[in-house]
């Protein structure tokens, strides 16, 4: 079993977070989106596994390289 | 001397040299599963067609050394792929690890000048451990061995030169895979300055050879590997496919090849790969494998850059190179990993003769803090004067939005020779929303939500395609289904008739790292 830390690709606000912990899900389902430069910006599983955590929550900056989900495979 | 016993002596002579560092080391090899020197070699080229350079060349600067390095550790000659002639150094790991000392460097100087001058493709099969010692220690060994050709490093982008990264490479080896057009990486291998052993002596940092120079900080971090194979085959065949998008050298067109049986198929649906919304993302990568002939979208660097999509392709048979916004990352936000990797791209494909085809939907340049710390404003000048210095063909379509100075980068206010854009093409200096939050700055409007609102909706219907269509800011407005066509149309058009297909290579000396 792998802890993996999924970070935001951009700077901007997380917009709709589209799942929550204990949930499975499968590689490139969207965990949330982002919005950054007016633009709706998925952040997509890596892999299939369950979600473990999601770090931040809707309308909250995130930074670029900032971990906002850990995903367990 | 008898004539038998000189013929007897060449024979084991040419035996032994062609033995390489032995059975024992050449077996370690064979059960690891890596080929040897010699194997890559035949793989690479055309069965049969390898002349070699300088099979009896050994070590001359230490004279115990001559029985024990056969062909100095780097072979070299000339042979065939896919039936064009081209040049190629082999390192020999199993001769003192192919480290680099006089003889060998004179091999590869000879036959980097013949493919130079004989306009011949280059390729480096690296695996080096760098420079040989005790030979090249010492100030006659420096002066002697080192920096005797003042032209040795200089890129002039006559003939292409592509490089595979298959094992330990410092050094000379790590120099030349900078230096090519096209870098192929094998898991495994690594490329450094020096090895992890010279930077624990030197500066006591312990590092694994991976984090030094593996294939993972190549392809994501630093982007100096263009692709990454898990075999030595496969690294072959990707120079093999590299070359085949190329011409021979900078004085001929690329080579046409007959286009695939079903190439206008998925152009006709191409729309379909399109959110109805506008700020929805997509990977622009489907809607160009749909446009370009089946199977023909060669990507390099896809780990790097991601932002943009940098690839060879064929339209119709003709090479082209892509350059793509990718709408999938950052919402096509171009970032400076992605404009370094453009800059190289248009600087390689113009060196060659090879038509440039942009593809545009970005909400402009990414803004912020991690971008300015990485000279963003330099490195979108080091792309926008490169865009400018083509003498290829430059043509763009302008997909969705395109905003600012990414406009002018992406082909928009005249530099593309050619600009078509789709319906749903929209052109503006920034997103409305915040074009209309500067402009209402501390007047009432800023706090009515339906005035605000209307200004918003008269900016977003001043950004559409027919407004920029009616001043010739465009060139065309074109169907999505009409896309391929069009652009076909547009490579015959602006064919460099009068050259034979040659351009002026303004860039031919710029540097090949950005």
């Amino acid at each position: 079993m792998a802890r993996i830390e999924v970070k935001s690709e951009v700077t901007g606000t997380v917009w709709k977070i589209e799942c929550k912990a204990g949930d499975a899900v499968d590689a490139d389902a969207d965990l949330m989106i982002l919005e950054s430069m007016k633009m709706e910006i998925p952040v997509m599983a890596p892999e299939a596994g369950t979600v473990a955590d999601i770090l931040v929550a809707e309308s909250e900056s995130v930074a670029e390289g900032q971990t906002i989900a850990i995903i367990e495979t | 001397m008898a004539f038998e016993d000189l013929k007897r002596e060449y024979t084991e002579r040419q035996e032994k040299a062609l033995a390489m560092g032995g059975e024992a080391k050449l077996a370690k090899r064979r059960n690891a599963g890596l080929l040897n020197a010699r194997e890559r070699i035949a793989y690479l080229l055309d069965k049969e067609s390898f002349i070699e350079s300088g099979l009896f060349g050994t070590s001359s600067v230490v004279p115990e050394d001559r029985d024990t390095t056969p062909g100095d550790g780097k072979i070299a000659g000339f042979g065939t792929i896919d039936g064009r002639h081209v040049a190629v150094v082999a390192n020999d790991f199993t001769v003192k690890g192919a480290s680099s000392s006089l003889t060998n460097m004179k091999k590869i100087g000879h036959v980097k000048l013949v493919a130079t001058q004989r306009g011949m493709p280059l390729v480096f099969l690296g695996e080096s451990s760098g420079a040989r010692m005790p030979d090249n220690m010492g100030a006659k060994g420096m002066g002697s061995l080192l920096g005797n050709d003042p032209t040795q490093y200089i890129r002039s982008r006559e003939t292409p030169w592509a490089s595979a990264i298959l094992g330990p490479c410092f050094g000379s080896s790590a120099w030349y895979a900078c230096l090519s057009e096209f870098n192929v990486i094998r898991k495994g291998a690594v490329m450094a300055v020096a090895s992890p052993q010279l930077a624990s002596l030197a500066i006591g940092e312990t590092v694994d050879p991976e984090e030094l120079g593996g294939w993972q900080l190549h392809e994501e971090v630093t982007g100096l590997a263009d692709l990454v194979t898990e075999t030595d085959e496969e690294a072959l065949d990707l120079v093999k496919t590299f070359l085949s998008y190329m011409p021979a050298h900078h004085n001929e067109a690329p080579p046409h090849r007959p286009v695939p049986s079903g190439s206008d198929d998925a152009a006709r649906k191409v729309l379909d790969l399109l959110p109805e919304s506008r700020t929805r993302v997509y990977d622009m990568r489907k809607i160009l494998r749909a446009l370009f002939d089946r199977d023909s979208l060669f990507e390099l660097k896809p780990r790097f850059g991601r932002v943009a999509v940098t690839a060879l392709a064929r339209l119709g048979g003709r090479t082209v190179g892509v350059i793509a916004n990718n709408p999938l990352v950052k919402g096509g936000a171009l970032d400076v990993a992605a404009c370094e990797k453009i800059t190289r791209f248009i600087v390689m494909c113009d060196s060659f003769n090879i038509p440039l085809i942009l593809f545009v939907d970005n909400p402009g340049f990414l803004v912020g803090k991690e971008g300015e710390r990485q000279k963003a404003p330099g490195k979108i000048m080091n792309f926008m004067s490169a865009l400018q210095l083509c003498t290829v063909p430059k043509i763009s379509v302008i997909v969705r939005k395109t905003y600012g100075q990414a406009y002018l980068n992406m082909g928009g206010g005249r530099n593309s020779d050619e600009v078509a854009a789709w319906p749903t093409a929209e052109v503006s200096f920034m997103d409305p929303i915040y074009a209309t939050h500067v402009v209402t700055w501390g007047r009432p409007e800023r706090d009515d939500p339906a005035k605000f609102d209307s200004i918003v909706e008269t900016m977003r219907k001043e950004s559409g395609v027919w407004d920029i269509a009616s001043i010739y800011a465009v060139q065309a407005v074109i169907l999505p289904e009409d896309t391929r066509e069009w652009l076909i149309r547009m490579l015959d058009v602006h064919e460099l008739r009068l050259t034979g297909g040659v351009g002026k290579h303004l860039m031919s000396h710029w540097p090949t790292t950005y």
